[in-house]
């Protein structure tokens, strides 16, 4: 259970500040210029960021403890990467991702 | 905006085939705010409001830990602060529109709708038209979004565990990540930040995501300042 005052809190902060972060730079655009190098560094940041969040998602999903078992869908991960680079295709990576564990889970475990 | 509504409807299409990925997100996070306890009207206050799943998703996995406020509220901002980049590339489009187009444009931003818009710049000849285009495309995002939350929450928990539903997440984000990759330094940071989270997950008080994307960042500042020098 979430306590009702801790999510009301927590929500008002991250709605607040990803407004502010969203409106940050399409409000200062008139005033300040936004340098070259800081618009390099800004395009990392999906790379930076999104990779942390989903690659300890998959790879702990059976627990801390287990560090080789369970990691089939570390695994699937991996390769639907690299179907991702090779199709470019958001449903063709979501159709292999979850087939292939579906199969995994169903008929080799 | 009359003159302009075919590129609105253009932005609008073209947004269609990328809600494929977009719909199992949806269901998933629905799904969460249906299984954390959250009734309805909290969900939805803050899928509309916040309006950003990733930082949904981390937060609310946060809150059903009891993670200190601050924690998960610094968790949420810097999986979001990916928004400075769409935001200073939409900027240049928004300096002739109104107060309250420039609100609706920063409020709708998206992984997915900027996407789209950066993909189309050749064919939309003025400030207006991209405007208009960008438009078309964060409505029909946010129709897809918010319906397909709402379905989740609904319905998700109907759907057998066997399908593992759940999984299209971090799927559809490799599907995100994948087209920013635009030379080997986007590999390597992105490489490093899989990596170095892995060995940071232990770290007290969930403090692991912000920490990796902290360190990621410096990298890139590394290998973006040697680019620069040479």
């Amino acid at each position: 259970m979430i306590e009702t005052s801790y999510f009301w809190f927590i929500f008002v902060c991250l709605m607040t500040g990803t407004f502010i972060i969203r409106g940050s730079l399409i409000a200062a655009a008139s005033q300040v210029k936004i340098s070259d190098r800081a618009k390099e560094v800004f395009s990392f940041i999906p790379a930076a960021i999104l990779p942390a969040f989903i690659a300890p998602f998959a790879f702990f999903h059976e627990g801390q403890a287990q560090w080789v078992l369970g990691k089939e869908r570390f695994l699937v991960l991996v390769v639907a990467t690299a179907v991702c680079m090779a199709t470019r295709s958001t449903v063709a990576t979501i159709c292999f991702g979850l087939s292939a564990l579906y199969v995994i889970t169903q008929y080799l475990t | 905006m009359r003159p302009y509504s075919k590129f609105f409807i253009l932005g609008f299409r073209q947004m269609i085939p990328v809600t494929t990925g977009v719909i199992p997100f949806g269901a998933v996070m629905g799904t969460v705010f249906y299984n954390s306890g959250l009734s309805f009207f909290q969900s939805m206050t803050m899928n509309i409001f916040m309006y950003s799943g990733s930082a949904q998703l981390a937060s609310i996995d946060l809150m059903t830990k009891h993670a200190a406020s601050a924690v998960v509220i610094a968790t949420g901002l810097v999986i979001n602060l990916r928004f400075l980049l769409y935001s200073a590339g939409l900027s240049p489009y928004l300096q002739q529109s109104g107060f309250w187009t420039k609100v609706v444009c920063a409020h709708t931003l998206t992984d997915q709708s900027y996407a789209v818009m950066s993909a189309n710049t050749n064919i939309l000849k003025t400030k207006t038209e991209a405007v208009s285009f960008y438009l078309g495309t964060a409505l029909c995002m946010w129709l897809v979004w918010q319906s397909s939350v709402v379905a989740g929450f609904i319905f998700g928990n109907f759907a057998p565990t066997s399908w593992s539903l759940d999984f299209a997440v971090p799927l559809s984000f490799v599907a995100l990540v994948i087209p920013t990759l635009k030379n080997y330094k986007y590999v390597a940071v992105a490489a490093f930040s899989s990596a170095l989270s892995i060995l940071f997950y232990g770290l007290p008080f969930k403090l692991g995501l912000i920490a990796t994307a902290l360190c990621a960042i410096a990298l890139a500042l590394v290998l973006t300042k040697r680019e620069t020098r040479s």
